[in-house]
Formats: C-alpha cells, structure tokens, sequence
C-alpha cells in the first residue's frame, strides 16, 4: 500500500489530520478519540502526533456494542450518567489546552436499529457533552474531526463492502489525492475564507431557504460572524476542526426562525438513520416533526435540555464541493452535511459570534446538524437594509467567489 | 460461526459468574486489548445479565504503546493520567482483564531499557493496595486470536486455540460451573494438608537449578479460590491449576532456571538463569530477552526478591496439553512458577505478611517446573520431604 512518498494512505491521512487539521504543537497534551474499529488508523495518529512533538497521547477507543449493552441491560438513570473518571479526562483536556484529535465512521450503522429509539436518544453520557460544549465555546483546544473508511461504512454507502472505493473517495474528499495537500488545503481555506469575508460585509439579518417542502426564514444577530475552514484557539492556534469541510457558517439567533424545512439527505444519528425528516419552526422553535424513519430519536434528543429545539448553526455549501461531486450519500455528517447547505438544532459555536455567548446564541448540549440543501433549493440573504441577494442558485455560489 | 459464538458467550458468563463473580447492583470494568473487542462486548453483555450497575470498558493497545516508546518524550514513558487513577481507584468494584497477545513480538525491536521503563506505576501501586485490601473480585481470561494462535501453533489456527483454551477452563464439561466448583474443592485440598505440614523451607532440583527458598511461618498454602475481606468468593484466574504461597522475602539462595519461554512486555524471554543471594536477583543470563528482564528488576527497590511460589503437577488440564501457549495465565498453570516482585497478601492470615512480605510495583511469574525438577519440603530440623518427583503429586490426597 505504499503511496507517494514512501508512506501509506493511512499514514498520510494521520499526517494530514494532526499536521493541518489539529495542527499539533510541540509539548502538547494529544487526546485522540476513536472507536475500536478505528485502531489502524488512530494508531497513525498516535505515531504522527510523537512526530510532531506531542508530550503524551491518551487514547480513549468507544464502542457501539457496549453502547448497545448499556442500552439493553442498565437502568434508566445510567444511560445518561457521565463516569467521574472521563468527566475527569476532558476536563484535563480542556484544562492543559491539549489538541484533540476525533475519529469518525460507522462500523455497524444498523446496530441500535431494533432497539427502543427513546432509550437510545437518552443513552448519552449528559455531563461530558456539557464539559465538551463548553470547551469549544472557551476555544481552549485546537481541534478536529475525521472520518475512517471501514467495512460497515462502505457497506452502507455502497451495498458491498467495497473498502477501497471509500478510501478513493475520502482521499478525494480531503485533497489527499492532490501532490501536495497542504499546499492544496491552504488555497482552499483562503477561497472559503474569502466566501465568510463577503458575506460579514453584506450586512445579512435573515437567510431564506425555498425548495419543495422548504421555506424557511432564519434570522441572525447583529453579532452574528460567518467562518469558513479555519478556526482559532483563544491563544491564537489555526486548526482545520473538520476534514472535510466545505461550508461557510454562522450562529443564527436561537429567537428568529419561522416555518418548515424538509431535509435533503438521510441523517445518521446515533447508530440510526433518520430518513424524509420534516421539521416546522414558530418563534425560532421545532414545533413539529416528522420523518419516515426515525423520528423519535430525534424527538428524544430535542427533550435533552430546554434549548435543545432551537437552532444553533447555519451553514451554505455549493456544488464545488467535492463531497457534493461525488453524488453519494455518506451516512456521516461529517461528510454529508459538507455536500450541502444545512442547518443545527441545538447549541451554537460561540467562535462564530462576536461577544461569543451573548443573549441569542443558543446553549445546549445537543448538537445534531441535518441537510437542507440542493439544486432545487434557493437561498437568499436579506440585508439589514431590507435587500435581497441571492446567494445560491441551483447550487452555485452567486457571490463572487 | 453460531458455534463459536455461542460459546463465547458461555466463557464470558462463566467468567463473570464463576471467575469475578459479579454481585448484582457492582460497578463492573473491563479492562481489553482493542483485538479482544468481542470478548469485551461478550463479558459486558453477561455482566449486566448478572445485574451490573454499570460496566465500563477501557481498550488498551499495545500499538499506541509501542509509538509512545518509540517516538515519544522520556516523560511520556511514566506519565499516568489522573484519570486513569481516579478509574483505577473506584471501589466498590470488579474487574476483569484479558490476555491472548494479539501480537507478542510487537515491542521486541525496542531499546528494551525504554520497554521496561514505560509503566503506569501508580496504577500499579492502586492495584497493589486493593488486592492488600482485598476490595475487588477480580478475574483475567484469555481471549483466543490469530496472532496468539500464530504464536503458539506457528499457523494462525484460533479454532485450535479455541477447543485449548476450552478444555483448559472446563467449557467443554456439561455443566461448567458445577465442574469449576469440584476442581477448587480438590486444589483447596491440597492447599490445606501443605499449610499443616508447616515446612520451613523448600528445595528445587533439576538442571541449572539449585535453589532454596525460605517460607513464612504465618503464610498460608492456597488455591486461587479468593475471598474478599466481606468473605465474597472469587477465582481470579481461569484456567487455575496451582496451589502458591508467598516466600519470605529476605530468605533464598541458589540458582534457578526457567523451563518455558515468558512474554514480558513485548518481548520474549528465553533459558533465563537467575542468581539469587540474601533473597535477592543479583545476576541475570538468558539466551534471549535478559535486557528486558533486568530493566523490570530496577523498577523500585524491591523488584529483585521474591513473592510467590506455586506448585502444579501433570493434572494440570494446562499441562495436559503440551501446549506452551506463550501466556503466564495459561503457562503457569501448565507446571511449577516463581514470581519476583510483590508478594500475594491473601495467604497471610490478616493480609498483613510483615517484612516477609515482598512489596514492589512488579510481580513477573516465571516457569521452572519440568519432569526432572525434584521439589523437597525442608522441615525446621533439616529433614527433607519430597513434594514432587517427575510432575507428581508426592503427598497424599483425599
């Protein structure tokens, strides 16, 4: 398997994710985060995190069957309980500025699927997700996301097995195909970079979504901030906290969204998929949803907490995007919500507002980002000054790229 | 494939009933190789069947371990996270841990200085404590691989391994649990007629061995059927065969010679040679993997001294085998062991051994037993009585 320069896709890819995704600094604390499915490559990570000088790597590998034995065999108040001991680690992480790297990719993506959909929304461990939402909105660590190309994962997007075929796309997906995808990310962040700037200076207080089953008015704070690829810690470390990411985004104002949307893609959730999810909003909240599969997962995930139902991010992609041109469904939000423009319910990045969480900026402790977005779906920015601009037609970007 | 799953689930109810012997409403941790996942996944599923509060699983993995001795700081090698120590520290509380190398060799192109030193000592001085506490119902269980199967048959035949491993923690007996019950009443047995015979000291030998070692007069002989201080019974290892003792410490001289190959860190140990003066390791040879073993010996102070003796004989379902399965929790249930390092609290009456009692972070067992070694008990007065002759039993049984 040996690829250009001597080393393997999956050593590359760990080059990728710790040198421009976390972007791991000398004497760092590495806290990197799989399931167990996901060894080969956590362990590139592990490697390539040393190499780049880190002074420890804690490994914590999950895994969905225990999940599933939590869900089958504990009581009810357990399902939701945080062990003292991993509270305990994400504090340290958050405390020592440690740099995170987290693996994504579902191995068995049907594996709750018979289980009772309410006891799988609640089996979430509560605290943790809390202490993690407050780490990113203090921007304490340099982080980032990727996903892992497996068997299960293949098998759902394709009916077969097919590992390769994955790999091809995710390498695709992540410029690793490209001679030099660093140099290929740095053009790549500038160019969505450049999107965020032109869209902070219209001025936008509302984003219109209108499509087959969609019209959705969603309004912003004045303090609202568009970002694109790149993020800061608080010290002023650039990560990349998603490979891939494709998207523009900003935190709306939890108070101001009117009317329904009908989501574009399946969405997988938990070891579930949700499929023809329909959602209405009245007074920025979900009054309604309905879905052919899998609604009540969502239903229980929007009873977590109080703000649970209001949204926290909107996001526009176009149909430059890689994951867009590859036609496919990924089953990993990751990718998926990077092939389309979408929307989150539930809590906000605080980096995407100015005065971070400011009255308006939705906190909870849920996070779930679902697809909206499509050829078939316009959408427009209306200015503060009562303007409208088109900024997506038929998926193209109409904002001078 | 439903075969052998189904008999997994079996092992991992046996383990969890009969080995850690969960109690209803018990915090369970499971501590596994990521290669073990399935056992893993098995042994949680059976221990909330036995009514687990909560059972969380922690995947070690040797690779990231290797990285760390490689690539990483000097720092990096003893650092413990605080979380772990808070995991480690919960009680009440049982754990079950795993064996079944996946890939023994992985470590073994490693500065073996490097190797030995890469310990979390504070888990180890926690774990320590308990077992003196006698806080935790515990038990290790081995979980057959390729890598594992590769090892010890030179193919990777698991379902081979498999059917061994079976037959050496009695799955295939119709009624495992109630055969587990007979094999610790006999071993206890055993156990008890060698703590009556109050010998002062024990004498082993065979080739390259020549060696006396001193016994506590207030340590007891015993079976690996484990009480906890509340009296809760558990049987910390499956498969179990021995019956041990913990040495006084501060007694033994002679040389001793290993009779298997023991996998330690990654490495492998072969023909080690250890003598022993006052009590202590004062020389290492071995054709293979000394390096590994001297830098274990300089963990702490009192790494070089003894803490355990056990004896097995040619009953042993171990033994039976012929297999050398490259494991100390099946190996030193094939034939006679001797550990160096900490001393086992158990066999002391309150669990307190006084200064004949090794402490130390470490406790490496290490197989001497073979046909030609002669095993002597030396009573007060010099007499010697044989215990065994050619792996057999030389005192009388019920």
């Amino acid at each position: 398997m040996a690829a250009a320069g001597g080393l393997s896709r999956v050593d590359r890819y760990a080059e990728l994710a710790v040198r421009v995704g976390a972007n791991v600094q000398p004497g760092q604390l590495v806290d990197v985060i799989a399931r167990v499915e996901h060894a080969d490559v956590a362990r590139a990570v592990v490697r390539e995190a040393y190499k780049a000088g880190a002074r420890f790597v804690d490994i914590y590998y999950s895994d969905q069957h225990i999940r599933r034995a939590l869900i089958e065999g504990a009581s009810d108040e357990m399902l939701s309980w945080t062990p003292p001991w991993l509270l305990e680690r994400a504090v340290e992480v958050g405390e020592e500025r440690a740099a995170v790297v987290a693996l994504t990719g579902d191995a068995e993506p049907n594996l709750l699927a018979d289980l009772p959909g309410e006891r799988v929304g609640k089996a979430r461990m509560l605290e943790l997700a809390e202490e993690n939402n407050r780490q990113i909105n203090e921007q304490l660590n340099n982080w980032t996301v990727i996903g892992v190309p497996n068997a299960g994962w293949a098998e759902q997007m394709f009916g077969e097995p097919d590992l390769d075929r994955l790999w091809g796309l995710v390498e695709y997906a992540v410029r690793l195909d490209e001679d030099d995808p660093v140099a290929a990310w740095r053009e790549h962040v500038a160019r969505i970079g450049k999107r965020a700037r032109l869209l902070n200076e219209l001025q936008i207080d509302e984003i219109h979504f209108s499509g087959p089953g969609t019209d959705l008015r969603v309004g912003l704070l004045p303090q609202s901030r568009w970002q694109g690829c790149e993020s800061h810690t608080s010290e002023g470390i650039p990560y990349v906290a998603n490979m891939p990411t494709e998207e523009v985004f900003t935190t709306p104002d939890l108070r101001r969204a009117e009317g329904h949307v009908r989501s574009t893609r399946p969405l997988s959730l938990y070891g579930r998929v949700v499929r023809g999810l329909e959602v209405t909003f009245a007074g920025g909240r979900i009054t309604d949803v309905r879905a052919d599969e899998g609604a009540e997962v969502i239903q229980a995930q929007l009873a977590t907490d109080e703000r649970a139902a209001h949204l926290g991010e909107i996001a526009l992609v176009d149909g430059t995007s890689r994951i867009g041109q590859t036609g496919l469904t990924f089953f990993e939000t990751l990718f998926d919500e990077n092939a389309t423009c979408h929307v989150a319910y539930g809590g906000a990045y605080a980096e995407a507002v100015e005065g971070g969480l400011i009255e308006g900026v939705n906190d909870s402790n849920v996070h779930t980002d679902f697809m909206v977005g499509g050829p078939e779906v316009d959408v427009d920015a209306v200015t503060r000054d009562g303007r409208v601009v088109p900024l997506l037609r038929n998926d193209e970007w109409l904002l001078g790229d | 494939m439903a075969a052998v799953d189904d008999r997994l689930e079996k092992y991992a109810e046996l383990t969890i009933r009969v080995g850690a012997n969960v109690e209803d409403g018990q915090t369970v941790f499971i501590n596994s190789s990521v290669e073990h996942a399935p056992l893993a996944r098995a042994l949680t599923r059976a221990a909330y069947a036995a009514g687990a509060k909560y059972v969380d699983v922690l995947y070690r993995d040797q690779h990231v371990r290797k990285a760390m001795i490689e690539l990483g700081p000097d720092e990096a090698l003893t650092y413990t996270p605080d979380w772990l120590k808070t995991r480690m520290e919960l009680l009440p509380k049982a754990t079950i841990w795993t064996t079944g190398d996946p890939e023994p060799e992985l470590l073994a192109d490693l500065d073996g200085e490097r190797v030995g030193r890469a310990q979390m000592k504070a888990l180890s001085e926690i774990a320590r404590q308990q077992m003196i506490d006698r806080s935790v119902n515990w038990s290790g269980v081995a979980y057959p691989n390729e890598g594992w199967a590769q090892q010890v048959f030179g193919e990777p035949d698991v379902e081979r391994l498999w059917d061994a491993v079976a037959f050496c923690t009695r799955l295939d007996e119709p009624d495992p649990i109630a055969a587990w019950r007979e094999h610790m009443a006999r071993l206890e047995g055993r156990a008890q007629r060698l703590t009556e015979l109050r010998f002062d000291a024990l004498h082993y030998r065979g080739p390259g061995t020549d060696f006396t070692v001193g016994l506590n007069p207030n340590a007891r002989w015993m079976s690996a059927l484990f009480r906890r201080a509340d009296g809760r019974e558990y049987v910390p290892n499956m498969p179990t065969e021995e019956i041990f003792t913990t040495p006084d410490c501060r007694r033994a001289e002679g040389t001793i010679t290993s009779s298997l190959p023991l996998a330690l860190h990654g490495d492998i140990v072969e023909d080690m040679t250890l003598t022993v003066k006052d009590g202590k390791i004062v020389d290492v040879q071995a054709k293979r993997g000394a390096e590994v073993v001297r830098g274990q010996l300089e963990s702490d102070e009192r790494a070089a001294y003894f803490g355990e003796l056990a004896l097995v004989d040619g009953t042993s379902r171990v033994g039976q085998t012929g297999i050398t399965f490259f494991d100390t929790l099946y190996d030193e249930n094939a034939t006679c062991h001797i550990a160096y390092g900490f001393g086992i609290p158990e066999v002391f009456e309150d669990g307190d051994g006084g200064e004949g009692m090794n402490m130390s972070t470490v406790h490496t067992d290490f197989m001497v037993g073979r046909p030609e070694l002669e095993i002597d008990g030396l009573t007060k007065d010099g007499e010697a009585v044989p215990i065994l002759r050619n792996e057999t039993w030389q005192l009388p049984e019920d």
